[in-house]
């Protein structure tokens, strides 16, 4: 709770101010303050809360019931109550009327009729003549035929619905009254909050006057509502950054297709056909479908010849048609190689890839890849560990050792091993290697490629402190809209 | 990949023992040997494919004694002529053509000697044997078995006593009704007659690729081994008998070659012989980096246990036939790094004047992610692969038209996405009890199928959820930013959208092109996503709109 000692007027909201103002003057309901103070409806809300929550106002839920007119009372309105057209009726006919001529003329239903005799009666309209016969009573005029108080209370309401609470001894009697027709009246409730200034709240009053409006200062410990920014996926931020240090380096992104035939995905990076990545089990394959046309003569025909010298077998040139989501972003490269035949070029993508994987928190079926490529002639594998090393660096790695390791398109072959000062360990980063000459001489490519590459989810787990790959891909907004951008 | 055990004790009696746990410990990476695990008896390590002649601690000492200095060059190996032979009946021919064998005598294999057998057996047969369709390596007890053999075929009713059993099963109720069968059998597919093996008395050796005869049952006693692949590829029988044959002679088995008689030809096994290859020594130094002269790259290869000498400008290596993953000179240039250290190599770092920047569609989806989070809207991530029920199902689409991969996982991940709408309204439903009003936004590919063609595109989707939102809303975002994006003004024509409200539904127009669509999602795909609010939505193909 907010402690009374310590408030200052001044740091009293204008909207504060103007309440306080207002409410010196009585109790009021929201609407009234409204159009006391000049502020909108929600100024005015968010202003009695602030007071409220400073023990400077009292807050009362009152129920205020209204009336006004029902179906019934709106016919009477136009047409006169029963009573008021008996009496006009007995007036036209003349003073005495038997009961039976005086309902013919009057054209009123039973109920009305003898409603509209007894409340004639109690106005002292009419009266009975005695002595005479029940069944052929004679009725005349009293004198008097003023308006009658339901007459008068039936025309005020009618008007505007009228408060309950406002209503005068007469005309309380005069809706006791009408209540016992059915429909003439209708009731209803509105709970109605008013405010008035509490014991503090009358103590500042003097003071909230004094203070001219540049002496004005805000509550700056108060807290403010909570607003969420747009923004970009966490996951593309560690994409962006990896795209930017390539950039950075010297790179230049490609971008392909994540539907490749499986001779780009794996015959051209001599992979055998059958190799076990290639089997159902590890690959997703399109149901039904086969590429026409999959590469130039030539390339199908050295890729063909290098299987055969390679691996002893007879290529099959039917496996290549098959449709396969990429299972690395290698296949673009290696068709951005075929098609440019560059002698020097830094290229690099990252992009989508996968794997017929259950999702598991370790492993997903589709994830994205960052992928470095280096042509040079004079290119080395130490080259490479220095290309590494500089990447890594940074995103802010500085320990990096490097192992052999192996990959079926690429010898030598390395991985590269960075201590993660946070967690206290190595962990195991990007692959990389020289590519294959049975990759490079087909496509037509003289000298030494160099690339590397790996998954990214990895280093967004580390950097968002996550232990479950697929929180990445849940999409929870509650994530979403608090996890800093800066890590 | 492959992991093997290796107890600290069996492998320092094999390296020698001046040699630490720790100094092994540290050393087994860089011979590319990843530790799995890690206890005070033992260490697991995965070893790569290409390297099956590490599927246990013969080989992988073998490789360690090279690195330490203690043993380099290429390991011995001897082996002994006998006179065991086996005669190959041509009816195997069209079943499993090839087999090849060898004798090892005079050895002895603890209990954890023969698991290290076996594990290396299977890990042949899954790895170069391809679940034994390319070879199934038998592993006898030699003295049970009276020679000649007979390699042949037999009917499926043909009856032997398999292993682990004491009755006569016959061969097509071995496939029919044991695990090795049912896993394996498929190999023998559409095979009227069965391969077998069998000795001089028509005892039963084996039933390959499937399973071996009780009779030869290998125990701890046994101390002469019979060793026999079956295969339907001749060389890769040939790589798995050089490792079977250095291991066992590391092991110290004494090894003794086989007579193997075809109808048409001899051929005496295993055969040991050296692969020959030129290593350039400039062509090693130009892609290393390094600058080593001809000694210190034959010494490298030495601790890689290949033994080499100078040939003019060139180095011969002498390859000892299990190294199986050499197949180019290049392959060399990976045993002198190894040789040499990868942690003695430093970094360099080439000098170079190119400029990097990004691809062009690549930045103009950077902007656009920049446009829409500037408008207030957060960027989500959903798969490529969805499953049908949503993304067709669940919101009124027919699936007529679907990409489906072949023997998924997992039926959320069936399909590839035609558009990026449903996985934004899932992405809604997950969040119903988060804040409103909330705005979400998608930038991916999505794919259609066009005859034999498939074509993948970049797609922006955008959808927003809150109590009062309604297609005035939405339009007004697509406005914003089509306009602050390609500076361009976006024309919206009545359209019919099986997923959005009739009336309340357009397609987006640029320069007369339909670039998307834009609409009020319709109320029973709301209730089928169990949302409790209005979502008004719209998604443009980007590619297109960029054409423009």
């Amino acid at each position: 709770m907010f402690e009374l000692m310590t408030l200052d007027v001044k740091t009293l909201h204008e909207i504060e101010r103007k309440l306080i103002k207002a409410l010196t003057n009585g109790k009021f309901t929201l609407n009234v303050l409204t159009q006391q103070t000049g502020l909108n409806i929600d100024q005015v809300r968010r202003g009695i809360e602030w007071l409220k929550y400073k023990n400077l106002i009292n807050v009362n839920e009152k129920t205020i019931k209204f009336l006004s007119l029902g179906i019934e009372g709106i016919k009477a309105i136009e047409k006169d109550l029963p009573e008021r057209i008996l009496v006009n009726v007995l007036n036209s006919l003349g003073e005495v009327q038997s009961i039976p001529n005086l309902k013919l003329a009057c054209k009123l239903s039973d109920d009305e009729f003898n409603a509209a005799i007894s409340n004639a009666m109690l106005n002292r309209w009419i009266s009975r003549i005695p002595n005479s016969g029940l069944s052929n009573t004679l009725i005349r005029t009293s004198q008097q035929t003023r308006e009658s108080k339901e007459e008068i209370f039936l025309k005020k309401i009618s008007l505007s619905s009228v408060s309950y609470d406002s209503l005068s001894d007469e005309e309380i009697k005069a809706y006791q009254s009408l209540r016992k027709r059915p429909n003439y009246i209708e009731k209803k409730e509105t709970k109605n909050i008013e405010i008035e200034l509490s014991q503090h709240g009358l103590g500042i009053v003097e003071e909230v006057n004094k203070q001219s409006e540049t002496e004005r200062t805000i509550d700056v410990m108060a807290p403010a509502p909570i607003i969420f920014a747009g923004r970009k996926n966490p996951l593309q931020d560690i994409i962006d950054e990896a795209r930017e240090i390539f950039v950075g380096l010297g790179f230049q992104e490609i971008e392909g297709p994540l539907v490749q035939n499986s001779f780009w995905n794996f015959d051209a990076l001599f992979t055998p056909q059958d190799h076990p990545a290639r089997e159902m089990q590890d690959t997703f394959y399109i149901a039904k479908m086969q590429a026409s046309r999959v590469a130039d003569k030539k390339i199908l025909n050295n890729v063909s010849n290098i299987h055969k010298k390679g691996w002893g077998y007879k290529w099959n040139i039917n496996d290549i048609r098959r449709f396969v989501l990429r299972t690395h972003t290698t296949s673009v490269t290696i068709r951005y190689l075929a098609d440019n035949k560059p002698t020097e070029t830094k290229i690099f993508s990252v992009g989508r890839v996968f794997r017929n994987e259950k999702l598991t928190y370790k492993h997903l079926a589709e994830f994205y890849q960052v992928e470095g490529i280096v042509v040079g002639k004079n290119v080395t594998l130490r080259d490479l560990m220095g290309l590494q090393t500089e990447f890594y660096y940074k995103m802010g790695l500085k320990k990096i050792k490097f192992w052999p390791s192996f990959f079926p398109y690429t010898e030598p072959s390395l991985q590269s091993m960075v201590y993660h000062e946070k967690l206290g360990k190595w962990i195991e980063l990007f692959g990389m290697g020289i590519f294959r000459p049975e990759v490079t001489i087909p496509i037509g490519i003289k000298n030494p490629v160099l690339a590397w590459g790996g998954g990214l989810e990895r280093i967004a787990l580390l950097k968002y402190e996550l232990d479950d790959v697929r929180e990445l891909y849940n999409n929870k907004l509650s994530w979403l809209r608090s996890v800093p951008k800066c890590q | 990949m492959p992991v093997i055990t290796l107890y600290y004790n069996h492998l320092l009696s094999l390296v020698g023992k001046r040699k630490s746990v720790k100094e092994i410990l540290q050393t087994l990476p860089y011979i590319a040997l990843d530790i799995e695990e890690q206890t005070k008896d033992y260490v697991k390590v995965e070893y790569n494919p290409n390297r099956p002649d590490f599927s246990t601690d013969y080989g992988i000492a073998r490789a360690l004694k090279g690195i330490f200095g203690i043993e380099i060059g290429s390991p011995k190996f001897q082996c002994t002529g006998t006179n065991v032979s086996i005669k190959v009946d041509p009816s195997v021919k069209k079943v499993r053509p090839y087999i090849i064998s060898l004798v090892a005598v005079n050895g002895k294999l603890d209990d954890e000697e023969i698991r290290q057998m076996i594990a290396m057996q299977e890990d042949i047969h899954e790895g170069i044997g391809r679940k034994r369709k390319k070879i199934s390596i038998g592993i006898h007890n030699y003295d049970v078995i009276k020679f000649p053999l007979l390699y042949t075929t037999e009917n499926p009713n043909f009856k032997f006593i398999p292993l682990n059993s004491n009755t006569s099963v016959s061969m097509k109720e071995i496939l029919e009704s044991t695990d090795v069968g049912k896993q394996y059998g498929r190999i023998l597919d559409g095979q009227k007659k069965y391969p077998v093996i069998k000795d001089r008395d028509s005892n039963v050796l084996s039933f390959p690729p499937i399973i071996n005869s009780e009779l030869t049952r290998v125990t701890k006693n046994t101390k002469n081994l019979f060793i026999d692949i079956t295969a339907t590829d001749l060389k890769v029988a040939e790589d798995a008998l050089a490792i079977m044959a250095i291991t066992l002679f590391d092991a110290k088995f004494k090894i003794q070659t086989v007579k193997i008689n075809y109808k048409n030809k001899n051929i005496e096994t295993p055969n040991m012989k050296d692969n020959i290859k030129n290593l350039r020594i400039d062509y090693v130094n130009k892609l290393l980096g390094l600058n080593l002269d001809t000694n210190e790259m034959i010494k490298c290869l030495a601790r890689s246990r290949i033994s080499a000498s100078k040939d003019k400008n060139i180095i011969k290596c002498r390859i000892p036939r299990y190294r199986i993953d050499v197949m180019h000179e290049v392959d060399l240039v990976e045993d002198v790094a190894i040789g040499y250290g990868i942690h003695k190599m430093t970094a360099t770092y080439p000098q170079s004047s190119s400029v990097g920047a990004r691809d062009t569609l690549m930045s103009i989806l950077d902007n656009s992610r920049d446009v829409l989070s500037g408008l207030g809207m957060i960027e989500v991530m959903n798969f490529s692969l969805v499953g049908k029920e949503v993304q067709y199902n669940m919101m009124n689409k027919n699936d007529d038209n679907i990409l489906a991969v072949e023997h998924t996982k997992s039926i959320e991940h069936e399909v590839l996405r035609d558009s990026l709408l449903p996985s934004l309204i899932l992405t809604l439903s997950t969040n119903i009890h988060e804040s409103y009003p909330q705005r979400i936004f998608e930038i991916n590919k999505v794919f259609t199928a066009d005859r034999s063609n498939i074509k993948e595109y970049f797609s922006i989707a955008v959808a927003i959820a809150h109590k009062d939102t309604d297609y005035t809303e939405v339009k007004s975002y697509l406005q914003a930013m089509l306009k602050y994006l390609l500076n361009v003004d976006v024309d919206t024509v009545t359209g019919i959208n099986p997923m959005l409200t009739d009336g309340k539904s357009a397609e987006i127009i640029v320069n007369d092109k339909s670039i998307g669509i834009i609409g009020e999602v319709k109320q029973n795909i709301i209730n089928n996503f169990k949302l409790r609010v209005p979502v008004s939505v719209f998604e443009i193909n980007i590619s297109d709109a960029l054409k423009i």
